[in-house]
């Protein structure tokens, strides 16, 4: 039963990382919170499922659901966040965000109607015995893809020259700017692959929690969650986060009395402990103003 | 540091003949109507105001109140955002906990306009309990911790069931006390006008006066302020409490003008519809409130009539564009549509 509990709860997390992944990726490169994040990766699951209704193969849909995502995000970095970035303001950043998760998802309710649909899962049906506890093979894909995912950001981040150009344009953007590297071009980068991200995030959780326009607000406040765990400039502090994150979430609802009300807040309290106690995250980087 | 201003001074160096884009976002200062003005246009609403309830149909008595009661949360959020520059995406959560305290207490046998005490004080603690840790959040953070609130309100709500009897809500009487000659409609409707009136007087001695520019200045800027005497630590905390004593009036009254609460009244686009009010409005401006009010109680009507997701869109449309075009939001378009009028108008007092 607790096992069970785990192997479910580690299979959700999954998706919180990926989610948390992304939100990392954005925060990194333009310091601010996407709170259309989760309707990005929305957008990406219907797009999937659009596609597989067209006559593609799933995992055909996915990659072309990824790279629209990245353009999309990429887009409404430079047109709609930059330009309110430089001026170092949190409140128009939240104000923009929030608008853009409001009009996506009207925008999706508009296409596909609010009836639920339902997507194919990207590793097939059944499951598989490990050790007594039942685990789905879509499960065992998401976990396995998320780490592969993660592999390959962090290898991108910490041993390319590319993922050095990255790192400087977040820690030095004016030493940056000055040895060449485009502080701007890095910024649209990471907001990019934080898109796709989150489209493969969205396409791999719709087979379990049905495609329907209030799909993704839960699962968003859960990745913030694992994200601001993890420390929200770490990527593999989203990793461990969203693990950490979906376990506990799990065992909330499993164990708590009146459990699938009180998983809802476990967010909330996750959220507002690390906050106060270790601002940073697990793994994040202090933030130290000089004054 | 980052500043979590909403405006920026003044004296920036800018074209003074620039785009439409930049006459758009140029602060401008309130209108100074001449004193005759003032006087017949207060005169002129109140007389307006009182007489609405007693000749027109209930349902545009609904609307109305509702009006007034979305100008209360405008109120008091905007004391928070605008002039304290503190972010909160949950302030569906005070509401909530402003229509519960009514609903609570008229089943144990409070009588009712005493309940809305009741919902201004329990919002009041709750804020002053949440405002000390919010002191140590800035920006994002307050708006994540925040929207995780708005978020978790209903579900909170169904596992507090022995209080707030779970999914089934809580029917409430909402009728006057016998002495009262008043139908149901008109009852509500007086007491939000009350209510709301209090709240716009308050706000606007609030904001002028010196606690609003110890908002101002911490906003803009904290250490600053805390050098020149602004106890930072209490102006942080009582922002947010009368903040959210002012959104649990309104609930208060919200509760009992439907006459029922559940937990699916508080969810997120509740707390969204407040954040779109003030933006739309004018941040830092206290009129603000009563046009973002009519604004979010009448676009809905109009778009839903479109399709049920146009709604959504025109938030997200609108917030997007104020937050690039007007910072200042319909006040400001007012003050640039008027201003000059209003300055030629005879009988000002000296400039």
């Amino acid at each position: 039963m607790l096992l069970q509990q785990l192997a479910d709860g580690i299979a959700t997390g999954a998706i919180y990382s990926a989610l948390a992944l992304a939100i990392v990726l954005v925060f990194r490169a333009s310091r601010t919170l996407n709170f259309a994040q989760g309707e990005f990766a929305l957008l990406g699951a219907y797009v999937s499922w659009q596609l597989v209704v067209w006559g593609l193969p799933v995992w055909a849909a996915l990659p072309v659901s990824m790279a629209l995502l990245a353009v999309l995000s990429a887009a409404s970095e430079r047109a709609l966040i930059r330009p309110l970035a430089r001026r170092h303001q949190a409140l128009p950043l939240i104000i923009v965000t929030l608008g853009l998760m409001i009009a996506i998802n009207a925008v999706i309710g508009w296409a596909w109607t609010y009836q639920t649909k339902e997507v194919p899962a990207l590793f097939g049906g059944g499951a598989v015995d490990l050790g007594g506890v039942a685990v789905s093979r879509q499960d065992i894909g998401i976990v396995l893809t998320v780490l592969v995912v993660a592999v390959v950001l962090g290898v991108l981040f910490e041993f390319t020259r590319w993922g050095l150009r990255m790192r400087a344009a977040v820690s030095a953007p004016e030493s940056a700017e000055l040895s060449g590297i485009s502080t701007g071009r890095t910024m649209t980068m990471g907001w990019a692959i934080a898109g796709a991200v989150g489209a493969l995030a969205g396409t791999l959780i719709a087979p379990e929690l049905f495609l329907h326009p209030g799909m993704m607000a839960p699962v968003l406040i859960y990745a913030f969650a694992a994200a601001t765990l993890g420390g929200l400039d770490s990527p593999v502090g989203a990793l461990i986060g969203g693990l950490a994150v979906g376990v506990v979430e799990n065992l909330a609802g499993s164990y708590l009395p009146h459990g699938s009300d009180f998983k809802q807040v476990v967010a909330l309290v996750i959220i507002v402990v690390v906050l106060l106690v270790r601002p940073q995250g697990i793994l994040g980087r202090r933030e130290v103003v000089r004054v | 540091m980052t500043a979590t201003s909403t405006r920026r001074r003044t004296g920036s160096p800018r074209p003074s003949r620039g785009s439409a884009v930049e006459w758009l976002r140029r602060p401008r200062p309130p209108l100074a109507p001449p004193r005759w003005l003032t006087i017949a246009g207060i005169a002129v609403g109140a007389a307006a105001l009182a007489v609405v309830p007693l000749v027109n149909p209930s349902y545009i008595n609904l609307t109305v109140t509702l009006v007034m009661i979305w100008t209360l949360v405008g109120l008091g959020l905007n004391l928070l955002v605008g002039f304290g520059g503190q972010v909160s995406l949950g302030h569906s959560a005070f509401f909530a906990i402003g229509a519960y305290a009514v609903a609570v207490g008229g089943e144990a046998g409070i009588p009712h306009p005493a309940t809305l005490a009741i919902a201004a004080a329990l919002p009041f603690l709750v804020g002053y309990v949440l405002g000390l840790p919010a002191l140590r959040l800035h920006g994002l953070q307050l708006g994540l911790v925040t929207l995780a609130m708005a978020m978790a309100t209903p579900a909170a709500i169904r596992a507090l069931e022995p209080l707030t009897h779970g999914s089934r809500g809580i029917a409430i009487d909402g009728d006057p006390p016998a002495w009262i000659p008043l139908a149901h409609d008109q009852w509500v409707y007086y007491l939000a006008l009350a209510a709301a009136t209090i709240g716009y007087v308050v706000t606007r001695r609030l904001a002028r006066g010196r606690l609003g520019r110890s908002f101002v200045a911490v906003r803009d800027a904290e250490i600053v302020a805390e050098t020149l005497g602004v106890d930072v630590w209490r102006t942080k905390t009582r922002l947010f409490a009368a903040s959210a004593a002012y959104a649990g009036v309104a609930g208060g009254l919200y509760a009992m003008l439907l006459e029922f609460v559940g937990p699916e009244n508080f969810n997120l686009t509740l707390s969204i519809s407040f954040v779109t009010l003030i933006v739309v409005g004018g941040l830092a401006t206290v009129p603000g409130a009563v046009l973002g009010a009519l604004f979010v109680q009448y676009v809905p009507t109009l778009t839903s009539s479109i399709s049920p997701a146009a709604t959504g869109a025109a938030y997200g449309a609108v917030l997007i564009a104020f937050a690039f075009f007007l910072p200042y939001g319909l006040v400001g378009l007012v003050r640039a549509a008027l201003g000059r009028l209003v300055a030629r108008l005879p009988g000002r007092r000296g400039t």
